[in-house]
């Protein structure tokens, strides 16, 4: 113990004080780290500002650092506007069952593309690659989806997103890199392929599914794109796009404002927090499992 | 009668269905994912034949006539694509390169930070905006920068005259740079943060005994640990040059603007859905072809470059 202290002394210098010298260009990068930050923060103030401003303060000065007259009449709206729930509830549809739904396809999917070779494995798994690089575009898509009869219905949210092709990798990756003596000695127990799966694999996959489980959830919550092109009914829009409508009417309103009783971009600047607010809050706790899931896809990948 | 069995358990059918029958627990799991990849992305290249054709809504795809390339020539000949592609490229190339530069220069000042509580935060708070929808940023954008937005209120407080700057062009293109850079840099740079961390510590020890400064060490050592991570990264973006962000422009060009500055993605939306004259169709079928084929040449011509260069492609 001591010969080695005695060795590493004039080799390297002592870790302790190489990590907390100091010198001004830790203070240069911290500041333009910090500057970086606030840049990303400031947005996200501003307007909670004018969320929580009247509209009379907003009128002489949009630009608003700190809350002058507090007056939470957006949020009010906000919450007594039954677009904005009944996007909730389509969103919160769309979180759920979305979510389960694309979960159970592509993890089933990652884990037969894990295991050994079998009978038409690199086929199917060359057939997957393929539409990574190369696809129909978006005309072809939408005559497909009129032809399945999904225009204007809620499913067209949800069905065509069965399997992500990068969360899918993701999970099979994974697998793989668990141990495959596992499978052997279950098989030898006389397990078939699904048992050996929801018993031994699963269970150990935990993070990963979580990991998998947070990014269609993120993805879920943000979506809008399919709403946009195959459901013209308002009535059946996820959060996201009664926010899209909101945002235009206020971005008219700032352009050439006419005379409103309304104070629309507060109660659009609220209806973002209302959107945002749930992803705000388990982000910082849920960070992790998205960092890990970005290092394992692409270092494998 | 033993020759018999031996070339019974030869025949390649029988070989097959044996063999398919010892996995067909797999094969059941991977069915659902085989008909999904037909319908929602194989039956749609299918559909790629409609470039082909003057489409007939009554006769439907499969019926239609068959043009030979009379759509291409209509889209080469419109006046109005080629701006339109231009921009693509502008803005999907530009795009690839800040947002290359902004990831790796956020994960070298990070890497660099040595307070590692600081080091968290900011971690978490440019990591966050990837999780915003670009309507949430359209939102903070048009706040600040409309007529009568905040940035416009402070020029006035200061004595300037307030500026159109969602009827501007240029600075179109400078938010749009600007945003994806609040946006991605954050998030772009925890892979390379990540691959930061597996350089061996000894060659930074090394370079330490032989008096190398900060900068020397992030040139010399830094920058070659993350090169091959960078590559491939950048052989996967290309591929996307003619995506240029279809989410993006939609919800950031302003009502000023619309029409005028559009990438392909956002024509053929504008121009060739919903409500459309069918014999648009096939125009807007091949100008998306025209994206797919140029975006593949494109993948495999870096693949094919970085493995002259000793790179690991990914092809």
């Amino acid at each position: 113990m001591k010969k080695q202290q005695l060795e590493r002394l004039p080799l390297r210098p002592k870790r302790s004080s190489r990590e907390t010298r100091i010198q001004g260009i830790d203070i240069v990068i911290c500041i333009i780290l910090v500057f970086f930050a606030l840049l990303i923060i400031f947005p996200f103030w501003h307007a909670f500002v004018i969320s929580i401003s009247s509209k009379d303060a907003y009128s002489r000065n949009s630009f608003l650092l700190w809350p002058t007259e507090l007056d939470f009449t957006a949020y009010k709206m906000v919450f007594s506007d039954m677009r904005l729930w009944n996007g909730y509830k389509i969103t919160l549809l769309l979180l759920f069952v979305g979510t389960l739904y694309q979960l159970f396809f592509t993890v089933i999917t990652g884990y037969a593309l894990s295991r050994k070779k079998w009978v038409g494995k690199n086929f199917v798994m060359n057939m997957i690659l393929v539409t990574m690089f190369f696809g129909g575009g978006l005309i072809p898509y939408y005559y497909l989806i009129q032809s399945l009869g999904m225009m204007n219905s809620v499913l067209v949210m949800i069905i065509p997103g069965a399997i992500d092709t990068f969360n899918m990798l993701l999970m099979r990756n994974y697998f793989a890199s668990l141990p495959a003596e596992m499978e052997e000695s279950a098989k030898i127990d006389g397990a078939n392929d699904i048992v050996t799966f929801v018993k031994i694999f699963l269970p150990l996959s935990l993070p990963m599914l979580a990991t998998v489980g947070l990014f269609f959830a993120v993805g879920n919550w943000n979506s809008w794109y399919n709403a946009m092109i195959f459901i013209s009914d308002s009535s059946k829009w996820p959060l996201q796009m009664v926010l899209k409508d909101m945002i235009s009417e206020m971005s008219s309103q700032m352009e050439t404002p006419t005379a409103t009783e309304t104070f629309s971009e507060g109660m659009t600047m609220a209806a973002i927090f209302f959107t945002i607010v749930p992803i705000m809050c388990f982000y910082p706790f849920l960070q992790r499992f998205f960092v890990k899931g970005i290092v394992v896809g692409a270092i494998k990948g | 009668m033993e020759l018999v069995t031996i070339s019974r358990r030869n025949n390649p059918f029988r070989k097959f269905g044996r063999k398919a029958l010892q996995s067909k627990y797999l094969i059941m799991m991977i069915l659902p994912a085989v008909v999904f990849y037909v319908i929602f992305n194989y039956l749609p290249m299918y559909g790629i034949v409609l470039a082909f054709k003057s489409f007939n809504p009554i006769k439907g795809v499969i019926n239609s006539p068959w043009n030979g390339f009379d759509n291409f020539k209509e889209v080469f000949k419109d006046p109005n694509f080629w701006p339109v592609f231009g921009n693509t490229l502008i803005i999907g190339s530009v795009k690839i390169v800040i947002g290359f530069l902004g990831a790796v220069i956020t994960a070298i000042l990070l890497n660099e930070l040595r307070m590692r509580r600081t080091k968290k935060t900011i971690q978490t708070i440019v990591t966050f905006p990837h999780f915003l929808s670009w309507i949430v940023i359209s939102g903070f954008v048009f706040s600040l920068f409309a007529y009568h937005g905040a940035v416009n209120s402070v020029i006035e407080a200061s004595g300037g005259q307030p500026v159109q700057f969602l009827r501007n062009k240029p600075f179109f293109f400078f938010l749009i740079f600007a945003t994806d850079i609040w946006k991605e840099a954050g998030w772009g740079s925890i892979i390379y943060l990540a691959t930061m961390a597996g350089i061996p510590q000894d060659q930074y020890e090394a370079a330490d005994i032989d008096g190398a400064s900060r900068l020397q060490k992030i040139w010399h050592i830094t920058l070659p640990g993350i090169k091959s991570v960078a590559i491939l990264l950048l052989i996967m973006s290309v591929g996307g040059v003619l995506s240029a962000g279809f989410d993006q422009l939609l919800n950031l060009t302003p009502r000023a603007l619309e029409g005028k500055i559009d990438i392909i993605d956002t024509y053929i939306y504008r121009n060739y859905i919903g409500e459309v004259d069918p014999s648009q169709v096939g125009i807007g079928a091949a100008i998306g072809l025209f994206k797919s084929v140029i975006g593949f040449v494109l993948v495999i011509t870096v693949d094919r470059i970085a493995k002259a260069f000793g790179e690991r492609g990914i092809i």
